[in-house]
């Protein structure tokens, strides 16, 4: 699907925050041993969503193009969060960091196109993507550690 | 995108807000706010009598007194609240925006943001009416200025721009120690309400705000009334130039009237064509095109026929992509008409258009529309080309999603074509070269002028006004303009013996 408008890239960036935040909430709980790190980037979601919506919402006027600042397929950004109980941790970890390349890889899209047009919102985009670089090392250090 | 939650619910029965109380309207005449998109109706909204006129006014000249002695800081305070009680209410706020006028929830949402930030703006008042003075003019003489409140002003608000137009004043006006009463326009009067309750509840005193419901009548009972001292009003330069500039002068009061435009945007060889192509969508068919500062005519500058070609096919292109929708549909690019007049006169003029010889590629007249929704106000955009300044569509405003195309050789052309527009509110141009931009910038008749910028909205803190038939006035609406309007300069020079 395409998305075109601010709303609707913002609702899109707010989904996958929230499912990311999902699938490491269900992780965090399955293996209690590795659930800080896991609650960390859980609780990171919730504020990037806040961080997004706060840029969004404090330049959105007439002055920005909000209904044709964006060109976004949202096919290339999903994936899946739910785990099957069968799921394995390695299997789920791996998930885990395709998820956050897709992630990147929107926030790093958007960016570009909306850069400019929309103001404070691609800085914001371009903030997240590069906080979220930090995550695949950790995530493949649990990975490592026999996860 | 799932369409997001209506605020409205059932249909509201609005009231006058006159001296802190909501009081109901004892008129007969009624009229019915409808949802553009879906056509259901949203609220009765009451055509006030000539009594209920008079008690607004004399609720806030009652309130003048004690309000003007209030402190420049607490009267700021009072702001301060109604600033945060907006930002908790911004998504409610810009949701009704969007079900009573039919804009696209990101305009709406835009609509709300530049509110908040007229009442932001508004809450620097101890600093902004300062005054000045000087010691020693003549030997142990000083002399000082004050700005002082005159007392009560009234605004008649426009129908495209519900919520955000009365905060170009209001804040401001009350920050300087005068009162208020606003009229909305009786098409989509909702947010004016919603906007009353936070000032109810940000804890203004009574009397100083007020609102008062109806249509002509009412705003010419505002104009003429003897206690106002002063009006401001956005609408048409017809109503505006004829009718209330003719009676604020009658009457003496002070005037700010915003009116109508045919704004020019100007396409140089040297643009960068992908930069501008969503500048353009937002200028000519952003808010359905009903704003004072969209555009209108589009000029293309050069011989070259090829950059012609590209331009042109990359905006009708574009404009032919618009999705077209209800406003609170999150993927929807414009929404309708406001009203069904507003889509016939604007029909009206594509069938004037195609009489007088343009060519009509683009036809919007049956749009597409997404999702189940009857096209009673819908109309996609429009594009015409082959458009002289002469015919109706190029000189007239249409206030619609119709963008009328001319081709010129040359810059020194293209402002001379702009610069022969009877309005002057605001024009653009599009260029690489910081040159051709000034040499536009200090030649175009017009108030407000962008470089590389489709909708030239300017912030709280400038000025807002056209030239020519767009502006009728002196000092205009928003910032340091707006202080002077809503004071009075006093002089006073001291001899102490």
């Amino acid at each position: 699907m395409g998305l075109n408008t601010a709303s609707e890239v913002i609702s899109f960036a707010k989904k996958l925050e929230e499912n990311g935040a999902k699938l490491y909430e269900d992780l965090a709980q399955r293996h209690a041993e590795d659930s800080e790190t896991l609650l960390s980037f859980a609780k990171e979601n919730k504020k990037n969503i806040v961080q997004i919506e706060r840029a969004y919402y404090g330049v959105i006027t007439d002055a920005i193009e909000g209904c044709f600042a964006f060109n976004v397929d949202t096919d290339k950004y999903t994936f899946k969060t739910e785990l099957a109980e069968k799921t394995n941790y390695s299997d789920a970890l791996e998930r885990a960091v395709e998820m956050e390349d897709k992630i990147i890889k929107f926030y790093s899209d958007a960016a570009e196109q909306s850069k400019s047009l929309m103001a404070d919102v691609p800085r914001a985009f371009r903030m997240i993507a590069n906080k979220r670089n930090s995550r695949e090392p950790k995530l493949r250090s649990l990975l490592n550690k026999g996860g | 995108m799932a369409i997001l939650e209506e605020p409205i619910k059932e249909v509201l029965e609005l009231k006058n807000y006159i001296n802190g109380e909501w009081v109901e309207s004892k008129s007969d005449q009624v009229l019915d706010t409808m949802n553009p998109d879906t056509q259901e109706p949203l609220a009765k909204v009451p055509m006030s009598t000539r009594d209920e006129v008079n008690a607004a006014v004399a609720a806030a000249k009652e309130a003048f007194p004690e309000w003007r002695q209030t402190t420049p800081l607490a009267r700021a305070r009072c702001l301060f609240r109604l600033k945060e009680l907006l930002e908790e209410n911004f998504e409610e706020l810009s949701r009704v925006q969007t079900q009573e006028h039919g804009k696209t929830i990101d305009e709406s949402r835009g609509e709300t943001r530049r509110g908040i930030e007229m009442v932001e703006v508004a809450t620097g008042i101890p600093s902004l009416m300062m005054g000045y003075n000087l010691e020693d003019i003549a030997s142990g003489i000083d002399e000082y200025v004050i700005y002082q409140p005159l007392g009560v002003f009234a605004h008649i608000a426009p129908f495209n721009f519900p919520f955000m137009v009365p905060l170009w004043f209001s804040p401001f006006a009350m920050a300087t120690g005068n009162t208020f009463v606003v009229k909305p326009s009786p098409r989509d009067p909702i947010s004016q309400a919603k906007l009353a309750e936070l000032i109810d509840e940000a804890g203004f005193p009574p009397g100083v705000y007020n609102v008062v419901n109806g249509g002509a009548d009412a705003a010419l009972m505002l104009c003429e009334h003897p206690d106002i001292k002063g009006v401001t009003f956005v609408g048409t330069t017809k109503i505006g130039k004829e009718i209330v500039y003719k009676k604020c002068g009658e009457h003496g009061k002070r005037a700010i009237i915003q009116t109508s435009a045919k704004n020019f945007l100007v396409v140089m060889p040297d643009a960068n064509i992908e930069a501008t192509i969503p500048a353009l969508m937002t200028s000519f068919f952003g808010n359905t095109g009903q704003r004072c500062l969209s555009g209108a005519n589009l000029v293309i500058v050069g011989k070259d026929d090829a950059f012609y070609k590209k331009v042109l096919a990359a905006f009708v292109d574009t404009a032919s992509k618009i999705r077209v929708g209800y406003g609170l549909d999150e993927s929807t690019q414009m929404g309708p008409m406001q009203s069904v007049d507003g889509k016939e006169r604007a029909l009206g003029y594509i069938e004037k258009g195609l009489e007088e010889g343009a060519n009509l590629i683009l036809d919007g007249r049956r749009p597409k529309i997404m999702g189940d929704y009857p096209d009673t106000c819908f109309l996609g955009p429009s594009v015409f080309e082959g458009v002289t300044p002469e015919m109706t569509i190029g000189r007239e405003e249409i206030f619609g999603p119709v963008a009328s195309v001319m081709r010129v050789e040359s810059l020194d052309e293209a402002i001379k074509l702009a610069n022969s527009s009877k309005y002057g509110n605001a024009d653009s141009i599009f260029t690489a070269s910081g040159k051709t931009a000034r040499e536009f910038q200090y030649r175009i008749e017009s108030g407000n002028v962008g470089i590389n910028i489709g909708i030239v909205a300017p912030m709280a803190f400038f000025p807002f006004g056209g030239m020519k038939d767009s502006f009728f006035g002196v000092l205009h609406g928003q910032g340091r303009d707006a202080v002077r309007f809503f004071t009075e300069s006093k002089v006073v020079i001291q001899r102490w013996l």
